[in-house]
């Protein structure tokens, strides 16, 4: 248990009544409940319909506090977990990658001409358009052409992959949506959140690992 | 001319952070968090044992007494209301502690245990720290609410959610086991 006197200090005292009261936290616990609150504030906002129903039967006493979880904390942790399994997922698709087909990919760079001659396909729904907040995070303009391109034949990739692969890429991208849409709601909320912005471009460079994989397998004509 | 007193000071200065709080100011609530967290986390981190779950308790208590500023009455202790809110957070993670603590309270309920906790040798706080923290759960809450953070009986029976003299019984068994573990007489 860290306290008061982990700096050094060896305090000595004669009464437990003269032991440090106030001991600081590790670490700032602000950014958390600031976005707890903020999402709070937001479910409150879209659910004030239901709010005005409830209102009566709401019980915000000290003695009720502790049993009752914050649903702002527990939508910050379920961000942080989105988060995690979008890297999961783009792990998982990049380790396949890595135990089977490594050694003959191909540098991105060399698909430029696939990508163009599939340019007119329709997006796959599994790959959502940048919005402009999104675009906002992701303000590199190499980067967006790239993922433009990649998005653009992805379905043609897709086709090209056995349908097992097929499969695993799907729920890869699936998992890394949603993790974007829940980030991006909530920054939506609260802009200004350093962690969730960090995590909101993790997450896009998460997808870019799992687009570039699937044109390296398709290129190379194995599976993932 | 009347002297104006720091503490009086202070009430109006963190009433008006409530007030500005309670409108909506996250800065406000902000300034009330910087100036409360470390007690707030010194009580949650002694009597969970553990930093994580310390921490986790002290944002639930933040972001509940945010949700619960509305009922917060400006006359009273923002720092017991925040301990009131830690309490329960804290046992709230700890689902069975209550029940644990009801099943010790048996003996000298009836003692006046009415102490001011003076060490017989001078000791440091991180020796003290250590022998609190091995404590079992109930004895270890009422000691630190009452021993440490000067809680009447009645206060910190209140925020445990456990009888008067459940609390006193506690305490003169935690009393009991601070004396073996330290090595020294506690009055």
């Amino acid at each position: 248990m860290n306290s008061a006197n982990d700096n050094g200090e060896r305090k000595v005292v004669t009464s437990l009544r003269d032991m440090p009261r106030s001991i600081a936290p590790p670490r700032d616990l602000w950014a958390g409940i600031e976005a707890s609150i903020a999402a709070d504030r937001q479910s409150d906002t879209g659910e004030s319909n239901a709010a005005e129903v409830s209102a009566g039967s709401r019980d915000n006493t000290v003695t009720d506090l502790g049993s009752r979880r914050s649903s702002g904390a527990r939508q910050f942790t379920r961000l942080r977990w989105m988060a995690a399994a979008a890297v999961i997922a783009a792990l998982a698709v990049g380790m396949w990658v890595g135990r089977t087909i490594a050694p003959t990919t191909r540098p991105i760079a060399n698909t430029g001409g696939d990508i163009n001659t599939t340019a007119n396909n329709v997006p796959p729904k599994i790959i959502d358009e940048p919005t402009a907040l999104q675009a906002a995070y992701i303000s590199d303009p190499k980067y967006r052409q790239q993922r433009a391109a990649l998005v653009k034949s992805l379905e043609a990739k897709l086709a090209s992959l056995p349908p097992d692969s097929r499969a695993k890429v799907t729920s890869s991208l699936a998992a890394i949506r949603k993790a974007k849409q829940d980030l991006e709601g909530a920054l939506g909320k609260d802009p200004s959140n350093a962690l969730l912005q960090e995590l909101l471009v993790n997450t896009y460079q998460d997808e870019m690992r799992v687009l570039t994989t699937v044109h390296e397998a398709s290129d190379s004509g194995q599976g993932i | 001319m009347t002297q104006i007193e720091p503490e009086d000071t202070r009430v109006e200065w963190e009433g008006a952070l409530v007030e500005r709080a309670r409108a909506g100011d996250t800065r406000a609530f902000e300034r009330l968090y910087r100036e409360h967290v470390g007690r707030v986390y010194g009580l949650c981190l002694r009597m969970t044992r553990d930093p994580a779950i310390a921490e986790d308790c002290t944002q639930e208590t933040f972001i509940n007494a945010w949700k619960a500023l509305a009922r917060f009455e400006t006359r009273s202790s923002l720092g017991t209301w925040l301990h009131r809110i830690a309490v329960n957070a804290t046992l709230a993670k700890r689902r069975k502690a209550s029940a644990v603590m009801e099943s010790t309270s048996t003996d000298d309920e009836g003692e006046a245990i009415e102490s001011e906790w003076t060490l017989e040798t001078p000791l440091e706080v991180n020796e003290i720290e250590a022998a609190i923290e091995q404590l079992p759960e109930g004895a270890r809450d009422v000691l630190v609410l009452h021993a440490i953070y000067g809680y009447s009986h009645l206060e910190a029976a209140e925020m445990l959610g456990v009888a008067e003299g459940t609390c006193k019984a506690q305490l003169h068994r935690a009393r009991g086991l601070l004396r073996d573990k330290l090595g020294v007489e506690v009055r």
